[in-house]
């Protein structure tokens, strides 16, 4: 049985009964989250066909707000019968929680309206069949000729996936958002001649069919896992970090976890208090662009149905935005903004276009290609990680180096930001390009 | 009524017949074997925040997976309907795997008809529960975060904020394959986690516990409150003093318990079959070899009462059991689902698990733990001059074929002269999962297996344990200043 990829008539119909039934069954306001999400997925090993799997996920979320208190409920049994039982045991369940007066929904001159096209939504593919899908996947194996390394093993998986949430509430909002997403991402495993393995994986993703490039995703892999071979232990050091744009992310992420509303009113925060103040170096400017064309992360509106808009995280080194959704803007008097950050964009510095240009800049310390565990203080900042990645001198990788830590504390770290490269990948919502980082503590 | 097959065939709204109709349709285009994993789970929560339990929810997933091997190959496919129309489509579209470009022809496949005992229901009831969370109200559970957070609240003046959640979930599976198997299970899983968050002068600090068992609401007790309100201000004091270390290479003791970690990471995921099947893991074809010195035995173990990692049966149907990976220090398993079972001429370990329905099986721990050995722990601490000493874990990851693991260290202390000195905490320390299985100098006589909602994220999330006595292992390196 096919069923449509996207949300249908009468899915948009079912959800706006799921609102109504709230409000009849004694909600005073609600709010319903329609998804559907449609993945067909071919995996290949060595070579040949793997796997092969199809799925289609509906699922129902409902915000409840039930004489001052309020609940969140979701199902994927969209049946009418199956759905109005559940709404109304939603509704019992709030009724026993504690009131909270600073739940509501968003003011609606805060939420979207009508439809925006940010050029996410493929329709190639609605016309994809299986033996295509299955031609991308094969056509993206590793052609082994030639290959100085031996290859243990190869796997790989093409994907496309179709989106759509429709976001609905009692006070009229009504934000429809779809987007396709094209994925490719291969994993190599080689042996060096003591038959010591290295693993690397590499992958692509783009929201367009003909913007995704499959077919270099094994050989980038096989030339990263090549590249680990003949790891040299090195002595614990003080130098400097560069961290390539593949995994530059993890650096940021705590970042913004920080200035979120929940862990600020939490005080579970290193970023407590620093709304306004210069936290980071000069050099250090994040944006958030939740409106380019074709770009992964862009989006009409957050989960509340709150509209996106452009706006500055960190300008000049300066803290501009907390993310306070409704419930925390009515809990600490904050004013409310989107609930988190869309495309946080960072701003490159220091001149480099290239990880090269960054490598030679830089001159000597260690690059990390990926990471390997560790975590941070989410209340301190302090953090440590397990590093990949190589020794470089005069801006040239020298060797691999393996069983490698990285310690420090993130206000030390991004204060110590030195330059960054302007190649971030096209493929990630968060852009933040190969970042270098002076005095930085690695074990080993 | 759970437990009887009745129950099942009425809840997922099938009969004996739709299954071998599906399983038919599902191997019509040439595949070997076929099953179905049919799942109701309902979810719910209550979360309490600035002292009052003013959020919860609750949550329904339902649907069947449908596989399709033809010879190791995989064709999935779910619905979250169970319709016998759509029940059908997703049975065709898994069973196109069969006719896939670059699939090998039949294979002679002996699908794992091990025979158990009592046969098609037989497992031991591991997480008997007199009450089911479903036929619990949410209002007789509120007080019990009300009473955790008063309990908590009262141990200390420095406390800011407590954020604590109860979680309940139920899950109701049938599995019948092509081989005729019909199993079902009904899986419960109570959850209660407490982050507290310190403020001293200008510092401020966090903790955070949890406890996690299949058990029913019972689980519930005046002795859990008090415990976790225990286990979450200890340490606190040394948390305010604690220091980051000088890195480097070190001797490490793993105080008992959570550092079990260090099994599911440094071990347990290179022992997974899949990754030896493929040649990825770091073990592969190393079965029968010592790992390990003498004397020293590593288990998943499925059966141990009320567990979080327990299981009455995997997800392909196959009963929960103890598994001895490492026996007297030699690799005697791997960890297997039926696939890698068959590829490697075995039985199945019972360690075929999925996420939900919309996953099909992989192999994956339960618990995972060392036996106990006869050192004390004060003597395995007294025979180490300049080390660390860790007991409290967040997370933890390892490179497969490289081997290479790491966990997050939460807190512990500098060892000097074979005392615990300076507090430590927020470290991660990376290892080689063979070199450090081949350093273990001393196992204390102090097994737990920690009951913390411990949960395996390789490809999908399922629960999992761990446990270990207290250890000594030669040299790690330990992330520093």
């Amino acid at each position: 049985m096919t069923m449509a990829r996207t949300i249908t008539e009468g899915e948009y119909r079912l959800a706006h009964e799921a609102l109504s039934m709230a409000i009849q069954a004694g909600a005073a306001k609600a709010r319903v989250t329609l998804t559907k999400n449609v993945t067909d997925l071919v995996g290949t090993r060595d070579g040949a066909i793997d796997k092969v799997t199809h799925s289609l996920d509906r699922s129902l979320s409902l915000a409840l707000f039930v004489d001052g208190r309020f609940g969140t409920f979701s199902t994927n049994r969209l049946e009418s019968v199956a759905l109005q039982e559940f709404v109304a045991s939603a509704i019992a369940m709030t009724r026993t929680l504690v009131p909270d007066s600073a739940r509501d929904l968003p003011s609606p001159e805060r939420t979207a309206r009508g439809a925006c096209d940010y050029g996410l939504y493929d329709p190639a593919v609605e016309n994809l069949t299986e033996d295509e899908r299955i031609r991308i996947a094969l056509g993206a194996v590793l052609k082994r000729e030639g290959l100085e390394a031996k290859v243990v093993s190869e796997e790989a998986e093409y994907s496309d996936s179709t989106t759509e949430t429709l976001t609905i509430d009692s006070q009229g909002l009504d934000c429809r958002e779809k987007e396709t997403s094209f994925e490719m991402g291969c994993e190599i495993t080689v042996e060096d001649e003591g038959g010591n393995k290295f693993s690397a994986y590499w992958w692509d993703a783009s929201p367009r069919l003909d913007r995704l490039d499959s077919t270099t995703c094994a050989s980038k892999a096989y030339q990263r896992a090549v590249d680990q071979i003949g790891p040299r232990p090195m002595a614990s050091v003080k130098t400097n970090l560069v961290v390539d744009s593949e995994c530059a992310s993890k650096l940021l992420t705590p970042i913004l976890t920080a200035l979120s509303g929940y862990s600020l009113q939490q005080h579970n925060s290193f970023l407590l208090d620093s709304l306004g103040k210069k936290v980071f170096g000069d050099n250090v400017t994040l944006l958030d662009r939740p409106h380019e064309f074709g770009r992964s992360g862009s989006r009409m509106c957050d989960s509340e149905g709150v509209r996106t808009e452009d706006a500055d995280i960190i300008r000049d080194g300066v803290i501009s935005r907390y993310f306070i959704n409704t419930y925390i803007s009515r809990k600490t008097g904050l004013s409310p903004t989107i609930e988190d950050a869309s495309r946080p964009v960072l701003v490159p510095t220091g001149g480099c276009k290239t990880l090269s240009d960054l490598l030679s800049l830089t001159g000597e310390g260690i690059l990390v290609t990926g990471f390997n565990g560790g975590n941070s203080n989410s209340s301190t900042g302090d953090f440590s990680y397990g590093v990949d990645g190589f020794l470089f001198r005069d801006g040239r990788i020298v060797h691999p180096v393996r069983e490698v830590l990285i310690t420090g504390n993130f206000l030390t770290l991004w204060n110590n930001l030195a330059a960054t490269a302007d190649d971030a990948r096209p493929c990630m919502s968060k852009v933040i390009p190969s970042l270098a980082f002076r005095d930085v503590d690695f074990s080993a | 009524m759970t437990g009887e097959k009745r129950y099942y065939l009425d809840t997922f709204s099938v009969s004996e017949d739709d299954l071998r109709r599906l399983i038919a349709e599902a191997v019509r285009s040439g595949g070997d074997y076929a099953d179905l994993f049919f799942e109701n789970t309902s979810y719910g929560n209550l979360v309490l925040r600035d002292g009052e339990v003013t959020s919860g929810g609750a949550h329904v997933d339902y649907g069947c997976g449908i596989r399709v091997l033809k010879g190791e190959k995989t064709g999935y496919a779910y619905s979250e309907s169970t319709s016998m129309a759509e029940l059908l489509g997703a049975a065709k579209a898994a069973g196109a795997i069969a006719s896939a470009p670059g699939c090998a022809g039949p294979v002679n496949i002996q699908t794992a008809t091990k025979s158990y005992p009592g046969s098609p229901n037989p497992a031991a009831d591991r997480y008997p529960s007199v009450e089911d969370w479903r036929r619990v109200s949410p209002a007789e559970l509120v007080p019990f975060l009300n009473r955790l957070q008063k309990e908590i609240s009262s141990r200390d003046s420095r406390i800011v904020k407590i954020m604590a959640m109860l979680s309940w979930q139920v899950t109701d599976v049938m599995m019948f394959n092509s081989a005729s198997e019909l199993k079902y299970d009904t899986r419960p899983m109570g959850t209660v986690s407490a982050s507290v968050i310190f403020r001293q002068g200008d510092k401020i600090e966090n903790k955070a516990v949890s406890r996690s068992w299949r058990k029913g609401p019972s689980m519930l007790s005046g002795d859990l409150v008090r415990e976790m309100a225990d286990d979450v201000v200890k340490g606190i004091d040394e948390r305010f003093e604690a220091r980051r270390p000088k890195g480097g290479r070190m001797p490490v003791v793993m105080g008992a318990g959570a550092s079990g970690i260090l099994l599911h990471e440094a071990m347990g995921h290179a022992f997974e079959a899949d990754f030896n099947r493929k040649g990825q893991s770091v073990f592969s074809g190393r079965m029968g070899q010592r790992i390990c010195p003498e004397g020293i035995y590593i288990i998943d173990d499925a059966t141990i009462p009320g567990c979080r990692g327990s299981l009455n049966f995997d997800d392909e149907g196959v009963p929960g059991q103890k598994t001895y990976m490492v026996e007297d220090g030699i690799l005697t398993s791997y960890l297997h689902d039926r696939i890698s079972a068959r590829y490697f001429g075995v039985s199945p370990t019972g360690n075929g698990r999925r996420e939900s329905f919309r996953y099909h099986p992989i192999p994956r721990m339960r618990a995972t733990y060392m036996e106990s050995g006869s050192v004390t722990p004060e003597d395995i601490i007294s025979s180490v001059r300049e080390g660390i000493y860790v007991d409290e874990f967040s997370n933890g990851q390892v490179k497969i074929g490289e081997g290479d693991f790491t966990f997050y260290v939460k807190s512990g202390r500098l060892i000097e002269n074979g005392r615990l000195t300076m507090p430590v905490k927020d470290i991660n320390i990376i290892g080689n999962g063979p070199e450090a299985l081949g350093d273990i100098r001393l196992v204390g006589n102090d097994l737990i297996v920690d009951d913390s909602a411990w949960t395996c994220g390789k490809e999908q999330n399922v629960p999992v344990s761990c446990g270990i006595p207290t250890v000594l292992i030669g040299g790690l390196t330990v992330g520093g200043e």
